[in-house]
């Protein structure tokens, strides 16, 4: 689909010892295009990133940026600077001298580079600080002092490892914003691996999802979001119930989920529509999928087509809306979420019997068994 | 029933607040005692001394300059001044520079635990007298000693080695190495490794980077080594009087001299304070340049 990708990522793999830190990572990645990594510590994400960079030298792959096999090139070839999460600034140097850095081990000279690092001083709005020690800057200053440092040397990707996680929560969304905002102007490629589902959902282009080395699902933000593939992803980005069973025969050109909570009718979100229906097989395993905000709970049955009967376990509060946790009879977990206004609503205390009840068209099947059957693996230390 | 409860903790709070200050001043009090009794009792009494006269051949309480107008009317003093001064500085940088390989490879090529083993090594001299030390030396360096012996074999003159600032180098050495590499160590295993990775990310080359950010990272605990090695070269008076033999006048050995020349405390004690003077002032210049920060 990508015919000339700019950066591209072919079967990479790293171990250490036994420990396999990345399995088999590729990825296409297109001039200008925002991506973020995303997945639990020990997923590999840092380590793709590194290889990347260079500070860790692949076991096997390749990586060609604009063209050029960049994966045997020694580290300070590369031009591919990086972001770290504990910024790495110098110390013993002033901020001014940090931004130069770069330029200087590049052979420009004293003149030129000066020029450059006042001009990125400026643009991030940090030229008061010029001869300051860097140790003497607040967070957001001194994050803005690595982004200068990076893109002074014009790189054609930046790399940027949770660069925002040492902020406090107000400054990381701004600097988030901030991030974009640069990001578009420069019209540069980002690679961006981070664990926070917000910073990567509201910055990227496209989400790679890893988990115990290997990519899970590569896709934009909305498509991860409300259509995840596996159980892993799903279960990753949160807010989705599963309901596992078997796929039961067509009476009136119709399918079902025979569960242990009863028999459920799959809708068009499975790709029925569309006349697939041939993939589905009579009497096999799958995994159904239900967003939280398209399950509604009622207090009595018969409200909706698909429905479970549950006990109320807990209420989460977050915001505008509210998670309710229910558990069906067999012991399935389902988090149904609410407006507030709804709850009111709802005449049910905690351990009372509720249903759980959707739209078929609102559940969707994940992919079989060959990926699904990944939950979030224990890494070995 | 919590009410009643309440003023019976008062007390308890009190009590609790009498028993961390208790704690604290244990550890506080033994502070100012040893700056009493090891810096200001005999820094002094070496003030006073230095006013006193010596009455056939005995030290007498008195209030006279004779003695710092003797000191500083000596030819030989500035020179022998310098001298320490020079000759402590040379060995201090060629320590350093000696140990500085050894120290990054203990703490950039080693593991943890290998480190841990070879700075235990690197320390094991100390377990011998350093008198001993020095006396071996002799050993080695002396006419018909091992290496006049060797040197002689391969048809070398294999003349005695003592004497010489190489042997009083040798005797420098074998006194602050062992500290000399200890202190690197730890300032360069302490450096930021993120940092060294992100030089190397922004372009540095290994050589850029042990100039560029590894010294100056290091620059603390590199500086106070140096400072250590000074130190101990420029009070040493054991290989000074072993091995450099007479051939340098240094100050510990103008100040045996002196005590020796007629019970001369008093001006003993003056050249003491010249060299207590002149440490200070290059520790605290030292220290205040290890320690200088930018912006």
């Amino acid at each position: 689909m990508m015919t000339n990708p700019h950066l591209k990522m072919q079967g990479l793999a790293k171990s250490y010892g036994t420990f396999v830190a990345v399995e088999d990572f590729s990825l296409d990645i297109a001039e200008g295009e925002f991506i973020a990594i995303m997945g639990p510590s020990g997923c590999g994400k840092t380590t793709t990133l590194r290889m990347l960079a260079g500070l860790e030298t692949a076991n096997r792959g390749e990586i060609t940026l604009a063209g050029t096999r960049i994966d045997q090139l020694p580290v300070w070839e590369r031009k591919t600077p990086l972001v770290w999460q504990s910024l790495a600034l110098f110390p013993f140097m002033t901020v001014r001298e940090n931004v130069e850095f770069g330029l200087k081990m590049h052979g420009v000279s004293r003149a030129e580079r000066r020029r450059r690092a006042d001009d990125w001083l400026e643009r991030l709005g940090i030229s008061d600080y010029a001869d300051r020690n860097v140790a003497r800057l607040s967070g957001g200053q001194r994050q803005r002092v690595a982004l200068a440092r990076s893109l002074v040397l014009e790189p054609k990707v930046l790399l940027l490892d949770e660069p925002l996680s040492a902020l406090d929560a107000h400054m990381a969304i701004k600097m988030q914003g901030e991030l974009k905002k640069l990001q578009r102007e420069l019209g540069i490629t980002f690679v961006y691996v981070t664990h926070s589902h917000s910073e990567a959902f509201s910055l990227a282009d496209r989400v790679v999802i890893m988990n115990a080395g290997r990519v899970e699902q590569i896709g934009s933000p909305q498509d991860i979001f409300l259509r995840p593939r596996s159980k892993f992803v799903a279960q990753f980005v949160g807010g989705i119930s599963l309901l596992e069973g078997k796929i039961s025969g067509k009476k009136d050109d119709e399918w079902f989920l025979e569960t242990r909570d009863g028999k459920v009718r799959l809708g068009h979100g499975c790709g029925l529509a569309e006349g697939e229906t041939a993939d589905l097989a009579e009497g096999e395993t799958a995994d159904l999928a239900v967003r939280a905000d398209r399950i509604s709970v009622t207090v009595g049955s018969g409200w909706g087509e698909n429905e479970i009967a549950c006990t109320l376990v807990s209420e989460e509060f977050a915001g505008a809306v509210v998670n309710l946790h229910l558990e069906t009879a067999s012991g399935r977990s389902l988090v149904a979420q609410l407006q507030q206004r709804d709850l009111e609503q709802l005449d049910a205390s905690i351990g009372a019997r509720v249903y759980a009840s959707w739209h078929p068209d609102d559940g969707f099947l994940l992919e079989s068994a060959r990926t699904s059957g990944s939950e979030p693996r224990e890494r070995a230390a | 029933m919590t009410s009643p409860a309440l003023p019976a903790r008062a007390p308890a709070r009190r009590f609790q607040n009498l028993y961390l200050r208790t704690w604290q001043a244990l550890w506080v009090l033994p502070l100012p005692a040893w700056l009493l009794f090891f810096f200001a009792v005999p820094l002094g009494l070496l003030v006073a001394i230095s006013f006193w006269s010596v009455v056939n051949y005995r030290l007498t309480p008195d209030a006279t300059l004779s003695a710092w107008r003797y000191v500083l009317g000596l030819d030989f003093l500035w020179a022998s001044f310098w001298r320490s001064y020079g000759l402590s500085l040379a060995s201090a940088v060629a320590i350093s520079l000696l140990a500085f390989p050894a120290s990054y490879a203990m703490a950039f090529v080693a593991a943890p635990r290998q480190r841990l083993v070879l700075l235990g090594l690197a320390i094991a001299p100390f377990f011998t007298s350093y008198l001993v030390r020095i006396y071996s030396w002799q050993v080695f360096l002396a006419e018909g000693g091992v290496i006049s012996s060797i040197i002689q074999a391969f048809g070398g003159k294999g003349e005695s080695l003592l004497n010489t600032y190489f042997a009083l180098f040798l005797g420098h050495a074998t006194l602050a190495l062992p500290v000399v590499l200890i202190l690197q160590t730890i300032a360069l295993a302490n450096v930021d490794r993120t940092g060294i990775s992100a030089a190397a990310n922004l372009g540095a080359r290994p050589g850029a980077i042990l100039f560029r950010v590894i010294l100056p990272a290091a620059r603390p605990g590199l500086a106070l080594g140096l400072l250590f090695a000074f130190l101990l070269s420029y009070a040493e008076f054991v290989s000074a009087a072993y091995l450099g033999g007479g051939a340098f006048q240094t100050l510990p050995i103008l100040v045996t001299d002196l005590v020796r020349a007629g019970q001369q405390w008093p001006r003993a004690a003056v050249v003491s304070l010249l060299m207590i003077a002149s440490l200070l002032a290059t520790a605290l210049a030292t220290v205040l340049w290890a320690y200088r920060e930018k912006g």
